[in-house]
């Protein structure tokens, strides 16, 4: 379980995260909505310890995540697509990271196995497309087999196949009882992948819901999306005509 | 069982140093310009009168050694801020969060690393300098000479320190041009300010890096006024340990 209490990040005189309090419970896909810089990957950041937050705190299984003994057998995370040197091969990628967190080298060959890059594992990871990046990804975030997973914004760049495959993969790393907590602004792909949603806008929390109480409104769920939102959005765009 | 350690770090920095070509560039190159400079003061003392003495030939042989502090600085400083430039350093952070922990093991492997490629360089100018006079009057300079063979080991071990400092400019500084101009920057703007100093220069020069090379550390015997060979070297591991400190607190408190 990841539990934030009052998450605060600011940046300058910019609020990224404003006291964001969740629970994100095991055994379902929780996903994580909000407009372009509502504090999605900041929270991510937070919860990994990478970012320090300016008060309250995130917690994974009642532990500060610096204060794990095994971080990667405990949280596996997708951050921004290219957290690798562009030089290295993703098998020495993965081999690197896994001797960090006492991983067994043969974990390494299921993982790529797993996210079908077993052909490419020799290639150096710069030449990667952007799906291809992704799914070195998400083979790091399987990589410890762990309980908790953190991705943001795993579509990014996937073909259709691929984000099938995204969407069966977390259900079922869901159904085995683990936590997944995954990012995204794309409300269609949620409804279809997540059980449950927080929505947050500007670094706030807007709801908790399902996706159920959110489909049984009377307006579609991008509207029900817009909806919520359309107070806490920062970034809109405008016709160019 | 009770968690991550440095032996786990470790092992992820030798995996992280060994799979990314730069590395073995910098290396390569570090001992193909120290061979070359040896074979080419070599080549040109041969036909010089008066003949050189072994001495002369083992200090200039070992001038190569400007060049590869050089290559292998900028190695250390790439152990830290190639992480930063791609993002990888995010993968290595959520790996270990400890991030002294991380520093301690960049510091352990590349400075292993980064000392045995020194020796061998230093070695291999000694070499080249030597088989590039022979057949000549100039008496060869023997390992078997204490002076000698300081001379040789100390340069390699200097080369080793330099790394260690790029190591420690590239965790304060975090970006690879940035870190790179910094480091050339304190390797070369103090030895021409010393110079400005004339004469008394000296009691400024013999803390200066590059001085302490060419005039302490790679030669048979030091030029008055500057520290022993062993002593410049010390003071070079001195100054890593400081930017690694420095590296090590900063490390905590910024984001990444
Ligand atoms: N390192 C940083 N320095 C300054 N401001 C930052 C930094 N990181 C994020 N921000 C700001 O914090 C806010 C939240 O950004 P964040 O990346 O968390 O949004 P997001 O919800 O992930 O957006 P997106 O959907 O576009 O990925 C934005 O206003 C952004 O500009
Ligand atoms: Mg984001």
């Amino acid at each position: 379980m990841i539990e934030l209490r009052e998450l605060t990040k600011r940046y300058g005189d910019r609020v990224a995260v404003d006291g964001l309090s969740v629970r994100v419970q095991p055994g379902v896909v929780t996903g994580f909505l909000g407009p372009n810089g509502s504090g999605k990957s900041t929270t991510m950041r937070m919860i990994l310890g990478l970012d320090a937050p300016d008060h309250g705190q995130a917690l994974i299984g009642g532990v500060r995540y610096p204060d794990l003994s095994w971080p990667l057998k405990t949280v596996g995370a997708l951050l921004d697509a290219g957290a690798f040197h562009p030089g290295r091969s993703a098998r020495a990628h993965l081999a690197a990271l896994a001797a960090s967190n006492d991983i067994p080298g043969p974990r390494v060959e299921q993982v790529l196995r797993i996210v079908g890059l077993s052909d490419a594992a020799t290639r150096r990871a710069g030449t990667y497309s952007l799906g291809m990046r992704q799914r070195l990804g998400v083979a790091v975030a399987l990589l410890g087999d762990p309980g908790v997973l953190l991705l943001d914004e795993p579509v990014n760049g996937l073909d259709p196949e691929g984000i099938r495959w995204i969407r069966d993969l977390l259900r079922g790393l869901a159904a085995e009882g683990r936590t997944v907590f995954v990012s995204s602004h794309l409300i269609a792909e949620m409804a279809l992948t997540a059980d449950r949603l927080v929505v947050i806008g500007r670094g706030r929390l807007l709801v908790e819901t399902t996706v159920a109480e959110l489909a049984a409104g009377d307006d579609s769920l991008e509207d029900a999306f817009f909806r919520l939102t359309s107070q806490a959005t920062d970034y809109r765009g405008v016709g160019a005509s | 069982m009770n968690g991550y350690g440095f032996r786990h770090a470790a092992r992820m920095e030798r995996i992280k140093l060994r799979s990314v070509r730069s590395t073995w560039w910098l290396a390569i190159a570090a001992v193909v310009s120290m061979a070359a400079a040896g074979a080419g003061v070599g080549l040109g003392y041969r036909s010089h009168t008066p003949v050189a003495t072994a001495a002369q030939i083992l200090n200039n042989s070992l001038g190569g050694a400007i060049v590869a502090q050089l290559l292998l600085g900028a190695l250390g400083v790439l152990v830290v801020t190639g992480e930063y430039g791609t993002g990888m350093i995010r993968s290595t952070f959520a790996a270990v969060p400890r991030r002294r922990i991380v520093l301690a093991a960049k510091v352990a492997v590349c400075g292993g690393a980064a000392l045995t490629v020194g020796l061998v360089a230093s070695f291999a100018g000694y070499l080249s300098g030597q088989l590039a006079i022979r057949g000549t009057a100039i008496p060869a300079a023997s390992l078997g000479d204490p002076a000698i063979l300081r001379a040789v080991v100390l340069t390699g071990v200097y080369l080793g320190a330099t790394a260690l400092i790029g190591v420690g400019i590239g965790t304060i500084v975090r970006h690879s041009g940035a870190a790179i101009g910094t480091l050339f920057g304190l390797m070369f703007v103090p030895m021409i300010a010393a110079g400005l100093f004339g004469e008394s220069g000296i009691a400024v020069g013999r803390f200066v890096p590059l001085l302490m090379l060419l005039n302490s550390i790679a030669v048979t015997s030091p030029i008055p006024g500057l520290f022993a060979g062993w002593i410049s070297v010390l003071l070079m591991c001195g100054y890593a340990a400081v930017a690694i400190l420095c590296g090590g607190v900063l490390l905590r408190y910024r984001d990444s």
